[in-house]
């Protein structure tokens, strides 16, 4: 098997870890530390390394602990979390421009799709942005396939019917 | 165009039973200009912008990492130490060969001299039982008349002793 390294295998996962832990934290720079500590810590165990299926899903798992860690610790602090992520413009007289008004709607749904539950909202980014199949979702999340398929189920209809509602007040 | 097939897709993506590379046609297809869509897929061109929306981290945070981890020195450069050799180092390999070689010469002359001296040895010792053999038999005045004879032959043949004493006797 090919020598697993740091600059090759991991660091290029960067990107990756960072759109999964911004999903969670809901934060640029809770989500830019997450994956630094993420990258430290599969630093520390690359003993371990040869014996790791995927360091793609091995790097997300601890990822994602990471993030719902800080999020349990942020709970705890009763730090509101909504402070930190911008609301969403729905003045819409103020942006009489059509490319402004597709920017704001993008907003919209990132917005929508905060408002998931946090399983959802990993399910759904894990699938719908970075394109993986249900099983490697599955591992990265430890639950079960069908688990998976569900919550995406779900998510999927609820920005639907967000989404649809949003437009019916004539966005 | 027929926007059919695209709106089929759509339904079942709700319905969570597209395949990933049916969701990949959907992200492709509105990925063009939304004016060039029908109002009532457009509807959902903003879902597919956002998913397509990849945040990415910067360089810098690359720097970092490398640096946490000791990881700074690119991997295709490696930290060669200056070091002087001097002629006696540069000819070791050389050296090594020249003792091997020597090594070989001296077990080789050794064996060549200790097979030789075997040779030389163990001729004359099988020489020397004959005299032994034959004082028992009671020939040794026949044996003593051809002692310059069967001197002679030593280096030549290997005889049977006996039957070449006997037959000397014979002739005297």
């Amino acid at each position: 098997m090919k020598k697993l390294t740091f600059q090759t295998d991991v660091l290029p996962l960067k990107d990756e870890l960072y759109r999964l832990a911004l999903r969670i934290t809901l934060n640029t720079a809770e989500a830019e530390d997450v994956v630094q500590e993420t990258m430290l810590k599969v630093w520390n165990r690359r003993e371990q390394w040869d014996t790791i299926g995927s360091m793609e899903a091995f790097c997300l798992t601890i990822c994602r602990n990471m993030a719902l860690d800080r999020m349990k610790r942020a709970d705890t602090q009763n730090q509101p979390l909504e402070a930190s992520h911008e609301a969403v413009d729905t003045s819409y007289a103020s942006n009489p421009e059509e490319q402004a008004v597709q920017r704001d709607r993008v907003r919209l749904v990132r917005q929508l799709m905060t408002q998931l539950p946090e399983k959802q909202r990993t399910c759904m980014q894990l699938r719908d942005v970075e394109g993986k199949p249900y099983k490697d979702i599955a591992a990265i999340m430890g639950i079960t396939e069908q688990q998976v398929k569900v919550n995406i189920f779900r998510a999927r209809q609820a920005i639907k019917q967000k989404f649809i509602e949003s437009e019916q007040y004539g966005l | 165009m027929d926007y059919k097939y695209i709106e089929q897709l759509i339904e079942r993506y709700f319905q969570a039973e597209t395949t990933l590379q049916e969701e990949q046609i959907l992200r492709t297809f509105f990925a063009q200009a939304e004016e060039e869509l029908p109002g009532s897929l457009a509807v959902y061109a903003p879902l597919f912008a956002t998913l397509a929306e990849k945040e990415t981290l910067g360089d810098d945070f690359d720097k970092r990492m490398l640096q946490m981890t000791g990881n700074d020195t690119p991997a295709d450069t490696v930290t060669v130490k200056a070091r002087t050799i001097k002629l006696t180092d540069r000819l070791r390999p050389l050296f090594k060969a020249a003792a091997v070689v020597a090594i070989l010469l001296t077990l080789g002359q050794a064996i060549n001299q200790s097979l030789q001296a075997v040779d030389e040895w163990v001729e004359p010792a099988q020489y020397a039982e004959v005299p032994g053999e034959q004082q028992g038999d009671g020939e040794n005045i026949a044996l003593n008349g051809v002692t310059i004879d069967s001197a002679t032959l030593i280096g030549q043949v290997q005889l049977s002793d006996s039957l070449k004493s006997d037959t000397l006797s014979l002739q005297y």
